[in-house]
């Protein structure tokens, strides 16, 4: 089992704890990966559409000169991919344009095969739900957590994934609490936005959207939210404590990244997880871990 | 079928304080939600305030919460919610200013947003003959966001609005995507300048949830990400946001990947002393658990100069 790994930017900057541990847990589960290196920024939203497109065809053109598929860490990169992968599938002419203009000269060319995956999916779909149980060393036992997908792991629907799978897709993280041990502690915004894309233009309404969710988690009485996306992360962790200001209540809730989540179960330690880097502690967690046998 | 409808009201008239009425009702396996409330108030009482209108899905009129989801009622089926026990809860819309029962203020909602974005064509020149005629195949792609029918299922679905009621919202940035993409129209850049105003464009975060919502398939969040893709081609007139999606463009062009310790200071502007101070006690956070990424120290992407290439392809093209 290999994919052409695409760890995204913010796994080894605003978030450096998330691509090692991604890595180990990888290496852990027997999954294989053959990082892109040369390769560009996907854009992430924040570029136009006619930029941001052909760097990515230009990055599933490499993958699938590997023959491989992409795995990605962050639902952002996954989305953004996703997104321009459909525009370019579905309309031969435009990948053709964009192949021409764009990659030919690099001698390059997109065909349309490449497919894109997150870690989340990868999981349910290719690995097997069974064999990941097999290799379960700490069951997260008596923890309560919340899941937060954010945007780009669900929607839009069409691009994210044209099968039948849709709906369970959008169920995956509330399922892998339950396979890890751990007590799903549900909460309304599961899906809605973390507020990082509006972190410059309305500051005020990004920090209030880190407040309502996590302090919704808080109220469920989760111990931490797991994210499967570093830029909901960097909000939701990183502006934590701006957000308690901003909203006038404490929260302190963790929130781990998927792949550290996944780590804690397959019985890495939080160290090995790198928690500290968090900027919301994770002492309550890993005390909480350390008593699990 | 019985079926026990709990019905959100509220009476101005009286003490104006929220509470429920619960009517069980027979209706037929195939009846509405809005079959429903009209025989409630027809027979049982006739106090009971809600709007509808076309009565077969098509002016977009009644919508409502039926069991906490956003729904047409005239098209709604009331089985669609019985699954689990003879009874469906009946609301307002999650974030609007409540009139009567279920009629809530549609102008605050969504009407003053739409008024707001000039939702009318200023044509480029007089049209010759008294009409401005354009080929079919030009209006194609418009065709589609005219068949809007105004329901405010994109605005109810709306992820920043439950936070900020004043954002312009999705039906209001499409209904200005109609007349910014309209081929007839002159000057986008001013209308641009307008949806660039605090609480328009930059402040929509892309989640898709309007996409998801929209009963027409128009895809406003699509419509939002084109107006925004057209005012960074024709240069960005939001301040803040103009100078992050620089520093943003700048870090790829030059690295092939992002500089996110750059970003942040060159967002708040190299001389914005106050936002630059601002910056300080979020970098210590970070240094302290050894996170904060270095600005400009930020070695290139092997073929950094292959994605450079794209964009200069790529601006050279849109000039």
């Amino acid at each position: 089992m290999k994919y052409a790994f695409y760890p995204g930017c913010v796994s080894r900057g605003g978030c450096p704890e998330l691509y090692p541990s991604a890595v180990k847990v990888s290496a852990k589960l027997d999954i294989e990966l053959e990082e892109l290196k040369d390769v560009g920024c996907t854009g992430a939203g924040v570029l136009p559409q006619y930029l941001s497109d052909p760097i990515n065809a230009r990055t599933f053109a490499k993958a699938e000169a590997m023959g491989l598929p992409i795995m990605t860490i962050c639902s952002t990169c996954q989305g953004v991919m996703s997104q321009a992968n459909y525009r370019l599938k579905a309309d031969p002419e435009y990948r053709t344009k964009i192949n021409k203009e764009y990659l030919s000269e690099e001698g390059l060319e997109y065909k349309g095969t490449t497919e894109v995956k997150h870690l989340l999916w990868v999981l349910f779909e290719d690995y097997g739900i069974e064999r990941l149980k097999s290799l379960l060393r700490k069951p997260l036992k008596g923890l309560r957590v919340s899941p937060f997908y954010g945007c780009y792991i669900r929607r839009p629907p069409e691009a994210i994934t044209p099968t039948k799978e849709l709906n369970r897709r959008k169920n995956y993280l509330d399922e892998l609490i339950e396979i890890l041990g751990a007590e799903l502690a549900d909460i309304s915004g599961k899906g809605k936005c973390c507020g990082f894309p509006i972190l410059t233009a309305n500051e005020e309404n990004s920090l209030a959207m880190v407040g309502k969710h996590t302090g919704e988690a808080k109220e469920k009485g989760a111990d931490f939210m797991v994210t499967p996306c570093p830029l909901c992360h960097l909000n939701l962790d990183g502006n934590q404590p701006r957000a308690e200001a901003q909203e006038g209540k404490e929260i302190g809730l963790p929130i781990l990244h998927l792949p550290q989540f996944l780590g804690l179960a397959l019985g890495f330690d939080p160290g090995e997880m790198n928690l500290k880097r968090h900027i919301v502690s994770t002492q309550p967690v890993e005390s909480k871990v350390s008593m699990l046998t | 079928m019985e079926v026990t409808f709990k019905v959100y009201r509220k009476d101005p008239e009286k003490d104006g304080k929220p509470g429920r009425s619960n009517y069980t009702i027979d209706i037929p396996e195939d009846a509405t939600v809005l079959d429903g409330l009209l025989k409630i108030r027809d027979e049982i009482d006739s106090t009971l305030a809600f709007r509808a209108s076309c009565l077969r899905g098509y002016c977009g009129d009644c919508l409502v919460r039926v069991s906490g989801r956003a729904r047409l009622s005239c098209v709604a089926k009331v089985t669609a919610f019985t699954q689990k026990a003879p009874e469906i809860s009946l609301d307002p819309l999650r974030i609007v200013p409540v009139i009567k029962d279920l009629v809530f203020d549609w102008d605050a909602f969504m009407w003053n947003k739409i008024r707001a974005v000039q939702p009318w064509l200023e044509p480029k020149e007089p049209a010759s003959d008294g009409e401005n005629l354009i080929p079919d195949a030009a209006m194609k792609d418009l065709r589609k966001v005219m068949s809007c029918y105004y329901c405010g299922m994109c605005d109810e679905g709306c992820t920043v609005l439950p936070v900020d009621f004043n954002f312009l919202g999705p039906a209001a940035l499409t209904k200005a995507y109609r007349f910014a993409f309209d081929p007839r129209g002159k000057e986008t850049r001013e209308r641009l300048k307008i949806l660039e105003e605090p609480k328009g464009i930059w402040d929509c975060v892309h989640c898709y949830e309007a996409d998801e919502h929209c009963p027409r398939g128009i895809e406003p969040t699509k419509r939002i990400i084109a107006l925004r893709d057209l005012a960074f081609k024709l240069g960005i007139t939001n301040e803040k946001v103009a100078r992050h999606h620089k520093s943003f463009a700048a870090s790829v062009k030059e690295s092939g990947w992002l500089d996110e310790g750059r970003l942040a200071i060159e967002s708040e502007g190299l001389t914005n002393i106050k936002g630059l101070m601002k910056l300080l006690p979020i970098a210590a956070r970070a240094m302290a658990r050894g996170k904060a990424p270095i600005p400009y120290l930020h070695p290139k992407r092997p073929g950094a100069d292959k994605i450079k290439k794209i964009f200069e392809k790529g601006e050279q093209e849109t000039k």
